[in-house]
């Protein structure tokens, strides 16, 4: 069992008993304190039984022991019947390290005192440090008054403290939080089940936790094959940054030399950069560029919600492009997300975890709109929790280049993404159309770079099958933008090659 | 008409292995927990026990060794009941009859305790 390491001055640092639930002790900083009693509570089907089971099996895996007790639950079997698709459920816990019993009728024979007299001799017969009380809605209706209830949590707390216990009591929403258990127990876990729009996502929050801090507020969840797992909200989570800023004062290569000259050497490491264009204008293509300068030292990531890992290998490829060997050697790592039925701070935190784990240096998200769309019924949100991952990134050290479509395809007006920009990426790249003589042309121009020189002329750009070329010089787009182009002093590279004279 | 005690923390099993004994004409004495139990077994002798492992205050293993330590309670043949695996329960107890895995039919029940039943007349014979 772990110790806070915020313990005051002084005193004993509170002893924490680890849920084992991922993302649960994140929200709880650590974990519920030795013996305290708390009460988890939701409707029917909230996930209760899951989150007291999945504790118990995770502390006795621990090597500790816990005992379940259930009043008027499902039985015993029916409910180790339904634990048993879950990762976390080993039977051989059982009844060494896990043990159920039911308390009902001795409830109902020898009322609440006899209940109480057989908690403790459970704990005490299978030295648990752990107690699951599933059905604390029967205790409180099994008691007299309000007064025999509160006795009732009153002796409950006598003896965890004594035994160094700690005890959840999993109940439904029925009683209101003013009833006596709520202000007496040393934290409340709230469970509830909510429908955006028609789309339904399990929320947990913790509404009071006594003797320790906790990420407030709403954090979803999943009842996943591994039992639940919690997805700490990321404006909660990276509210500060996990480190120190830094200002690296180096560049990143984008992969497309020309660019970086108009950059000034490339990307100033550890920024953000937002390639803004038109669907097709080849925001993925310099992206994946970008992306192709991964090595050991900078390991990359990219995370996209459009195309398919298989997909964006064959994009690659057709710029000249070849992700597999990098692939193999562990430099890069694509993870596709499609913008459908997800939860935004599960994207968040596989984004952020990814790029712990392999210590990503390089960050392409190819479809910022992606967050947007699945936060769609929640606008209010994505711009916080934008701002929260950029930041985040940014003391992780890593480089990231966001893609964003623009609404309209060709025309003056760029209507960009409506959220915060300036907050998330420093500087802004932006890919034009440009219709001229029945023709599409496309034009790169750098908009945006904090605290950097860079070159704002406009320039023509071509996808080829070697990748992305520039013009060397504005000319091209000039002539563009003018409506007469020539071929000028600013030729793109393929367009020399094709004059020069052919050797015999 | 032979008698059967069911020993088992969980209520609703209780009631419903009282219904269907009851109904196969069996008379049946019912406790919440291994100690009840005992109290049961010194107030009449049953001609089987059906006894969950995991309970309260007197769990499985423990009635079945105290009464392994009753000379009178020895020969009371025992069918242990559990939703854990028979591995566990036969490294757990010694000296029952049978084991059901529990969630269980009707007539499983019924059979092995018919079973049971017929072995201890043989045996006594």
């Amino acid at each position: 069992m772990a110790t806070d390491p915020i313990g005051a001055a002084g005193q004993a640092p509170l002893e924490r008993v680890p849920t084992g639930i991922p993302g649960l002790d994140t929200v709880l900083r650590g974990g519920l304190l030795k013996a305290g009693i708390y009460i988890v509570r939701g409707e029917p089907g909230a996930g209760k039984t899951i989150l007291g089971n999945q504790f118990c099996f995770n502390h006795a895996a621990a090597g500790h022991h816990a005992v379940y007790v259930t009043l008027m639950a499902e039985t015993h079997d029916r409910m180790m019947q339904h634990m048993q698709t879950m990762s976390f459920f080993e039977p051989a816990r059982i009844p060494d390290g896990l043990y159920y019993v039911s308390g009902f009728r001795v409830l109902e024979e020898d009322g609440i005192t006899g209940f109480i007299d057989l908690l403790w001799r459970e704990i005490r017969t299978h030295n648990a440090t752990l107690l699951v009380l599933d059905g604390l809605i029967v205790t409180a209706e099994s008691s007299g008054s309000d007064r025999d209830f509160r006795k009732f949590i009153h002796e409950l707390q006598a003896h965890m403290a004594i035994e160094g216990c700690t005890a959840l009591l999993l109940t439904n929403g029925r009683r209101n939080e003013y009833h006596p258990e709520y202000t007496m127990v040393d934290g409340l876990i709230e469970l509830h089940d909510v429908l955006f729009g028609t789309q339904a996502e399990r929320e947990l929050e913790v509404r009071k936790l006594r003797g320790t801090d906790a990420l407030r507020g709403r954090h979803s969840f999943r009842i996943t094959d591994g039992g639940i797992v919690v997805y700490p909200r990321i404006e909660a989570l990276l509210a500060r940054p996990s480190a120190a800023d830094q200002w690296p004062d180096e560049r990143c290569a984008t992969g497309v030399n020309q660019l970086d000259a108009m950059l000034g050497g490339g990307i100033p490491r550890s920024t953000a950069t937002l390639v803004l264009g038109a669907s097709g204008s080849g925001k993925t293509s310099l992206g994946l560029h970008f992306f192709s300068q991964s090595s050991a030292r900078e390991p990359g990531l990219f995370f996209g919600f459009y195309e398919t890992p298989l997909r964006l290998r064959h994009k690659a490829a057709g710029l000249g492009i070849m992700l597999d060997g990098l692939i193999e050697q562990g430099h890069l790592e694509i993870l596709w997300h499609p913008p459908t039925e997800d939860i935004l701070d599960a994207l968040g935190n596989r984004l952020v975890e990814a790029v712990r784990r392999r210590r990503v240096k390089r960050l392409v998200i190819d479809g910022l709109l992606g967050f947007q769309e699945i936060a769609a019924d929640r606008p209010h949100r994505i711009g916080r929790f934008l701002t929260a991952l950029a930041n985040e990134l940014r003391v992780l050290n890593v480089t990231t280049v966001y893609t964003a479509e623009t609404r309209n395809l060709i025309g003056g007006v760029i209507e960009g993404p409506t959220i915060g920009l300036s907050t998330i990426a420093e500087n802004l790249i932006l890919l034009r159309y440009v219709e001229i003589r029945s023709q599409l042309r496309r034009l790169i121009s750098v908009v945006k770079m904090r605290d950097s020189d860079f070159d704002s002329s406009l320039r023509e750009f071509r996808i080829m099958s070697t990748g992305i070329e520039l013009a060397d010089t504005f000319d091209s787009a000039e002539a563009i933008l003018s409506g007469f182009p020539q071929l000028t002093t600013g030729e793109l590279p393929a367009d020399k090659a094709a004059r020069r004279p052919r050797v015999k | 008409m032979a008698t059967v005690l069911v020993v088992d923390d969980e209520f609703g099993i209780v009631d419903v292995l009282e219904t269907i004994l009851t109904d196969e004409g069996y008379r049946v004495l019912t406790a919440c927990n291994g100690k009840q139990g005992l109290v049961r077994l010194s107030a009449g002798k049953p001609d089987v026990i059906l006894l969950d492992f995991m309970m309260p205050i007197l769990g499985g293993a423990e009635m079945l060794r105290a009464m392994a330590a009753e000379p009178a309670y020895q020969r009371i043949p025992v069918i242990m009941i559990s939703s854990l695996g028979e591995d566990v329960i036969a490294e757990k107890c010694k000296g029952y009859a049978a084991f059901l895995h529990k969630p269980f039919r009707a007539a499983v029940v019924l059979n092995a305790v018919a079973r049971v039943l017929d072995r201890a007349k043989n045996d006594a014979t």
